[in-house]
């Protein structure tokens, strides 16, 4: 649906201003996800402009990448005089920025946020044939697969079950896009166990009384900034999942469903290999 | 009335502040075993007694030990000194609208330790956050004494302590907002709510000493708060050095709201509950309230945080919203009785 919609708005643009551009289309994301796809798979001179949170190397695995090019303010306004032939935007933005752009004739297309490596595929595949460039894409969706086998290679054999516990024991469940990539790995996601199959908050004694092989979270360290992040250093989780005990995925890696996947499947091969050692 | 009958009205009291105490003190005990006893995973009475004593599945050890006991013990230990600010700040006042939530102690308290989270300048469980508390609450109280001045009626006394809670509010959104951590705004939401939940003993040992300084300071001036009551300067005559004991007082409670605000966030209204459910069965001597009162904050709040475990919700309930959605009433209820004096003795 979503790669259809897409492929729609691409062909809508070929048919009105295609021949105008022999190059491929330039654009403008307004997402921090779909920065990233874009930074990947087009030509500089195709980028005009990425999202406000584009260069916070805490969301986007791409930040340093996207220091060469212009950021914007996330509203309609700068984006209208740079003229790009397509905006790439997420429903989850604003709605008004989004019907004003339309509103000026620009042409949009929508991205959802993908829950599952199909989807993730899907989108690869989609922004390639956006930007015109899906020969780019089919290597990144390569690139994703060989990291899904080495993965799996690694963890299919043990069967581990694994937590994903964030701050203040969120717990990710089936539906998620973290939950795909323990499955397509071979792991298993305990938030199931825990009756939180659509995610939730986990208490800390139900977590301690599950007894998980693994707990995954998304930074190391033994820094609590906040209350959120010392439920997961408290003594009674720590006890049981000292540094030995927990897969560590930075978040950058795993916010956006993306190419950058790829690099998540391999550090969580890593991360298995180290924690299993 | 004979000498007699005076010694027996007088004994009579004792027996009964005695027994009172004692039931106090019973139901302390109680519920500060079934505090233990209760939590998303369910343990029998035996293993939780087991396992408290270092008995038992490791996995129940760490629940009960680690998870259950330092919260309990917290619970205990901040509805005490906030049952003992009330009593302390309405024996300094002589007025029974007097408490620390009012005075915004806990809101300012807040304010300095959402400007150590917010700010990223230490870990939320380290001593910088708990002296920045002390800090601003030590300032707002005294700032509202300043304010107010010495024989401020009730009028003046909430009013003031209405616009320090609420510069207090502002300053901490303005923090909140000048923050370089995303999830600081939901943190500090979820933090201002007040909640003892999955605490640890290093939260126990951040604000416990604070916490028994504050009472320690609170307590010695038993006897001052009682001279107090036959007015300022009776009291100067028998030796009480007012402008001293205001000292004392903020200093103590600064200290202990401070202190357990900094590890729980804002728990209002049980100071400003705990001394009234006292003074008819113990009477009115603020110095004979204060311990009772200690007892009757930490039942209150170990009773509250046992309702907040109970209580069939999706997410969890906070503490501070219950204890405010049962105080809030009562403080209307206060002012509904105490309306004559707020109407005519605007002083």
């Amino acid at each position: 649906m979503m790669r259809r919609l897409a492929a729609l708005a691409a062909a809508a643009w070929l048919i009105c201003c295609g021949a105008a551009f022999a190059a491929g289309p330039r654009i403008v994301s307004m997402n921090v996800c779909s920065d990233q796809l874009v930074l990947s798979l087009a030509d500089p001179d195709q980028i005009l402009g990425l999202s406000r949170f584009s260069r916070d190397a805490w969301q986007s695995w791409a930040a340093e990448k996207a220091r060469n090019y212009p950021r914007l303010s996330g509203g309609a306004e700068d984006v209208l005089p740079l003229k790009p032939d397509l905006v790439v935007v997420s429903l989850f933005d604003k709605r008004a920025t989004r019907d004003l752009l339309k509103a000026h004739g620009l042409h949009l297309v929508e991205f959802t946020v993908p829950r599952t490596l199909d989807e993730v595929r899907d989108q690869i595949r989609a922004m390639g044939d956006v930007l015109q460039h899906p020969d780019r894409a089919k290597a990144e969706i390569a690139r994703l697969d060989a990291a899904i086998a080495r993965a799996r290679a690694e963890a299919s054999t043990h069967h581990y079950r694994v937590l994903p516990v964030e701050r203040r024991g969120f717990v990710s469940g089936d539906s998620s896009l973290i939950s795909s990539l323990l499955t397509a790995t071979g792991l298993t996601n305990a938030a199931g166990e825990l009756g939180l199959g659509a995610g939730g908050f986990a208490s800390l004694e139900a977590i301690v009384k599950l007894r998980p092989d693994f707990i995954l979270v998304s930074e190391a360290g033994d820094r609590a900034e906040d209350e959120g992040r010392a439920f997961l250093l408290h003594p009674a989780l720590e006890r049981f999942y000292p540094e030995s005990r927990r897969i560590v995925l930075p978040e950058r890696l795993t916010v956006c469903g993306g190419v950058m996947l790829a690099d998540a499947l391999d550090r969580l091969t890593e991360e298995l290999r180290r924690v299993t050692k | 009335m004979s000498v007699q009958d005076f010694a027996l009205a007088a004994e009579v009291a004792a027996r009964r502040r005695w027994s009172a105490t004692a039931a106090l003190l019973a139901l302390v005990v109680l519920l500060l075993v079934i505090s233990l006893g209760v939590g998303p995973v369910r343990l029998s009475p035996l293993a939780v007694i087991e396992a408290l004593f270092g008995g038992g599945s490791d996995v129940a050890q760490v629940i009960v030990r680690e998870i259950r006991l330092p919260r309990t013990i917290l619970a205990f230990a901040i509805g005490g000194i906030l049952g003992l600010s009330g009593a302390a700040l309405q024996g300094l006042l002589r007025n029974p609208l007097a408490s620390p939530s009012l005075f915004g102690a806990p809101q300012s308290a807040a304010f300095g330790a959402v400007l150590v989270i917010a700010l990223g300048l230490a870990d939320v469980r380290s001593y910088a956050l708990p002296v920045a508390a002390i800090i601003a609450a030590f300032g707002s109280v005294f700032a509202l004494l300043a304010i107010a001045g010495r024989n401020a009626g009730l009028l003046i006394l909430i009013l003031a302590g209405l616009a320090i809670s609420s510069f207090a509010g502002a300053a901490t959104a303005l923090v909140m907002n000048l923050s370089s951590n995303p999830f600081v705004v939901l943190e500090i939401a979820f933090w201002l709510l007040g909640s003892l939940e999955d605490r640890s003993f290093q939260h126990v040992a951040l604000a416990l000493p604070f916490i028994v300084a504050g009472a320690a300071i609170l307590l010695s001036q038993a006897s001052a708060f009682r001279a107090l009551t036959l007015g300022e300067e009776a009291a100067q005559s028998l030796g009480v050095d007012v402008g001293r004991l205001r000292l004392f007082v903020i200093t103590g409670v600064a200290l202990g709201v401070g202190g357990a605000v900094a590890v729980t966030g804002s728990i209002g209204f049980i100071g400003l509950v705990a001394p009234h459910l006292m003074r008819p069965l113990i009477g009115h001597d603020p110095a004979r309230l204060l311990v009772p009162s200690a007892f009757t904050g930490s039942a209150l709040l170990l009773a509250a945080d046992i309702a907040v475990r109970i209580i069939p919700s999706t997410s969890d309930i906070k503490v501070g919203v219950l204890t405010s959605i049962i105080g809030v009433p009562f403080f209307l209820y206060l002012i509904m009785r105490e309306r004559r004096a707020l109407g005519g003795g605007v002083a």
